[in-house]
């Protein structure tokens, strides 16, 4: 087992040709530390958070490996929600991937108005305020996995001023 | 001209196809004769997603053929057909079609569709298995997408041996013996980019066993693709009698044609609406008799209780079946 | 059981009605409406209580160009309205190479379609337009196939792409939406396009259309309509543009102008199999009728008032019609 210091320079990661599981863990310490990757070879990436630097070099560690990995995703369900969108853009199938989510319950929320994202710890029904629009949200049961976030719209717009 | 000109009793399998002629026979192998049908008056056919195949009736019997072209806005069709030694399905009649008979064929049905979002393809095929995958190695050349292709073919016995390396070059490897083709199986399955999709035609064995192998590789059901002819359709069914209790009458319920077209020709108006076992409108009351349920509308415990049935796609499990009606 | 002016439109003079209410896609056959997996066959004549709809596949209609305009104006100013994920390039050439054919069928008179080879040659005269590209090649269409495809036919267009033992919504161009965003549901399953469906887990609806989609066959076209309501002809009424429109939800009711305004929305909306790619093509034909026209048809302004006064509310909600149902239902059963 090869556990990779934090953070990773990018063009060190999982050899060309990997096949065994990719563990990705976002800003949460060892909770990847005890997925069993059932004996198969195993490649640690840690990241402090789902930004465009960590996401590259998750998607260039994907692109250089082979049919037959896994990939595992642990951290806030914002980070593995962005990181599954990489995922899915390289070609990896659902069942290719596993998300573990934290209990932080922390979100993003689409303006389907601005394309703002916003991060929020509100539950689905509730509202937010957009900070690209400063229009109220209502966070919407609709999660979109390609936007990695919940579709807010303007909350009360059908109320008269 | 080998055949009679056309077949009196169209095949329930070829109804609402295409009444083709055979423009060229071209052998292949000692066993294997390439196929090619066009429209009478030169029309274009209908395109056709690579890795389909062509139901084509021969004689009384029906068979499913795959076709070889990439299915780009074809004028043609063309089949590859193995004799098998005792004539099974259809395959001596078939060998005697000669340019100028006509035949009945189905529309081009898919059911080894290429993935959309593979990036690069390992095609796998064995013997007449060839067929479909020449297909994909068409598509893939036109679209631009890599492909590996191994083909296990006794010596001297590879049909489309050229055509493929035209179209992929090295990247075909041929394999006349199990050790050599165990040992490029294995190299192959574990060297594919992430993206691959494999597609494997042959004997069901020898698909198993590669499905098996790229399993144990960890290769996910997703990316993995064999050729099950016929799956995607509706089979015609066996032919059963309907008792219509309220109006004394007895019909007969031939393979290939529904219940609901049965009763339509014995001037019964049912209400119905996508024929397709949807909707829910054909619904009727059985009496009596275990109906066949093929529909997507009732619910399992509803298809248990045996006293409902969608007539434009369900059949008859018993002989007969007693309606309300 | 009708009485006073509408009488002598009641049958035989329907020859006075408009086009706009002769072709108009009435979609209720009853006095209540509930969700069901409503398909049939395309190509299929309906037979309405003053005209017919469903001949053709695309509906080339009064409409035509002028619907077209708003598009491109809807286009301009938010291009995420359109999007095709890389893979999808192929369905998208599938889909031109399939309706414009089937167009230049239905309207020989204005428009023809040549392939020879991959090289083709539209013209539309609708549009005054005649030109020649090569299928596969993108930049052979002045703004790509998408757009391109979107600039000549009125319904909104969704590309849903089979994998994985489901359909994925992975390209499209839509710029009517009926409430929902096209841009944020680029790249979701068909059951996750439907969760802010209401019932999607209690009725096996969504479920059922989902295994019917999944059984195409390359070449089989089918159809269903769908309905909502709309203040004014407006097309766009995106999630997008939402607040824009939002407000006349609240004040329709109380508009004397209610029966000029306030339209029924009618979708109809084929399923096709591309041949060539095996992609489920969805195209949305919006057709807005305001209720001053429904009611010149008294059977229909009766049992679009019954429909209206019976929806349940969870679906009545959902549709964005709670405000106003009453009222609307109100005036359109006050001439019974
Ligand atoms: C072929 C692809 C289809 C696509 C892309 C599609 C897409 C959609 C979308 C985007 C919505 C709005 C969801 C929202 O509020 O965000 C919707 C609503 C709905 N869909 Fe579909 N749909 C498809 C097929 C079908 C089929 C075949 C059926 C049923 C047989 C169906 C039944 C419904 C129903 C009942 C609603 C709610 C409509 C209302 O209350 O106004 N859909 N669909
Ligand atoms: S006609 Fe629709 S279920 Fe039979
Ligand atoms: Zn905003």
């Amino acid at each position: 087992m090869r556990i990779a210091s934090l953070p990773q320079p990018a063009g060190t990661g999982c050899e060309s040709g990997f096949r065994g599981v990719v563990c990705v863990s976002f800003d949460s310490a060892d909770d990847t530390a005890d997925h069993d990757a059932g004996g198969r070879p195993r490649h640690d990436l840690r990241f402090t958070s789902a930004n465009p630097e960590s996401l590259s070099e998750l998607r260039s560690a994907l692109l250089r490996s082979s049919v037959g990995i896994r990939l595992v995703l642990t951290g806030s369900p914002v980070d593995i929600h962005a990181a599954a969108a990489v995922a899915a853009e390289c070609g990896l199938a659902e069942e290719e991937v596993t998300l573990v989510s934290d209990e932080s319950g922390l979100r993003v929320v689409f303006c389907a108005h601005c394309r703002t994202r916003t991060e929020t710890v509100e539950p689905i029904g509730s509202e937010v305020e957009c900070q690209g629009c400063a229009t109220d949200l209502e966070i919407a049961n609709h999660f979109s996995r390609r936007q990695a976030a919940y579709l807010g719209f303007a909350a009360n717009a059908e109320e008269a001023a | 001209m080998t055949m009679t000109a056309l077949q009196p009793e169209v095949h329930h399998a070829v109804k609402d196809g295409l009444q083709l002629e055979v423009t060229d026979v071209t052998r292949q192998t000692e066993s294997i004769v390439s196929i090619t049908f066009a429209d009478p008056s030169g029309a274009p056919l209908p395109s056709y997603v690579p890795g389909s195949h062509l139901v084509v009736q021969c004689g009384t019997g029906a068979n499913a053929y795959s076709l070889t072209g990439s299915g780009t806005a074809p004028s043609e069709y063309t089949i590859s057909v193995l004799q098998v030694a005792d004539g099974a399905g259809g395959s001596l009649a078939m060998h005697r079609l000669a340019a100028g008979d006509l035949v009945y064929v189905s529309r081009p049905r898919s059911a080894f569709a290429p993935a959309a979002t593979a990036r690069h393809f390992l095609l796998v095929a064995a013997g007449i298995g060839i067929t479909p995958v020449l297909s994909h190695a068409r598509a893939c050349a036109e679209w631009g997408i890599a492909a590996d292709l191994i083909y296990v073919h006794r010596p001297g016995a590879g049909a489309h041996v050229t055509e493929a390396k035209e179209l992929l070059g090295s990247a075909v490897t041929e394999c006349s013996d199990r050790v050599s083709f165990q040992k490029t199986l294995a190299e192959k399955l574990t060297t594919q980019p992430l993206g691959t999709h494999l597609y494997v035609c042959g004997p069901v064995a020898f698909m198993d066993a590669v499905l098996d192998q790229a399993r144990e590789h960890g290769w996910p059901s997703a990316r993995l693709h064999s050729e099950a002819f016929g799956a995607a359709e509706l089979d015609a069914g066996e032919p059963f009698t309907v008792n219509l209790a309220r109006s004394g009458v007895k019909l007969n319920v031939p393979a290939g044609v529904s219940l609901l077209e049965t009763l339509e020709q014995a001037g019964k108006a049912i209400p119905n609406m996508c024929r397709k076992g949807i909707c829910g409108e054909c619904s009727l009351s059985v009496l009596r008799g275990k109906p066949q349920h093929r529909d997507l509308y009732l619910s399992d415990q509803e298809k248990a209780e045996n006293t409902t049935m969608m007539c434009c796609v369900s059949r008859s499990l018993d002989e007969e079946l007693e309606l309300d009606l | 059981m009708n009485t006073t002016i509408i009488n002598d439109q009641n049958t035989g003079d329907t020859a006075v009605l408009p086009e706009r209410i002769k072709g108009f896609p009435f979609p209720f056959s009853s006095d209540s409406y509930r969700y069901s997996a409503n398909v049939e066959p395309a190509h299929k004549i309906v037979q309405t209580d003053v005209g017919s709809w469903g001949s053709s596949l695309i509906d080339v209609d009064e409409y035509y160009l002028s619907d077209l305009k708003e598009r491109e104006k809807v286009l301009e100013k938010d291009p995420s309205r359109t999007a095709v994920l890389p893979h999808m390039r192929p369905a998208v050439w599938d889909a031109i190479t399939t309706l414009l054919p089937a167009m230049a069928e239905d309207h020989p008179d204005t428009m023809s379609y040549h392939r020879e080879g991959n090289v083709c040659r539209w013209t539309n005269t609708l549009q005054n337009l005649e030109l020649e590209f090569t299928v596969g090649d993108d930049d052979s269409l002045p703004m790509g196939p998408m757009r391109f495809l979107g600039s000549q036919i009125t319904d909104d267009i969704v590309f849903l792409d089979p994998r994985e033992d489901t359909l994925w919504l992975d390209a499209g161009l839509v710029t009517f939406a009926a409430d929902w965003s096209f841009g944020f549901d680029v790249g979701m399953k068909f059951m996750e396009v439907h969760t802010p469906v209401p019932r999607v887990t209690t009725e096996p609806v969504i479920n059922r259309a989902h295994q019917f989609l999944l059984r195409l066959q390359p070449g089989e076209q089918f159809r269903r309509t769908n309905w909502t309501m709309t203040v004014d002809r407006r097309l766009d009424t995106s999630t997008e543009s939402y607040p824009e429109w939002a407000r006349d939800r609240g004040t329709i009711a109380n508009d004397p102008d209610l029966p000029n305004r306030l339209h029924l929305r009618v979708e109809v909306q084929h399923m096709l199999c591309l041949p060539h790619t095996g992609a489920v093509l969805f195209l949305v034909r919006t057709y807005l009728l305001p209720l001053s026209d429904i009611a010149q048809v008294p059977v229909w302004r009766e049992r679009a008032g019954h429909v209206l006064a019976e929806l349940p509310d969870d679906m009545a909600e959902y549709k964005g019609i709670i405000r106003y149902r009453k009222a609307a239902s109100d005036w359109l059963l006050a001439g019974e």
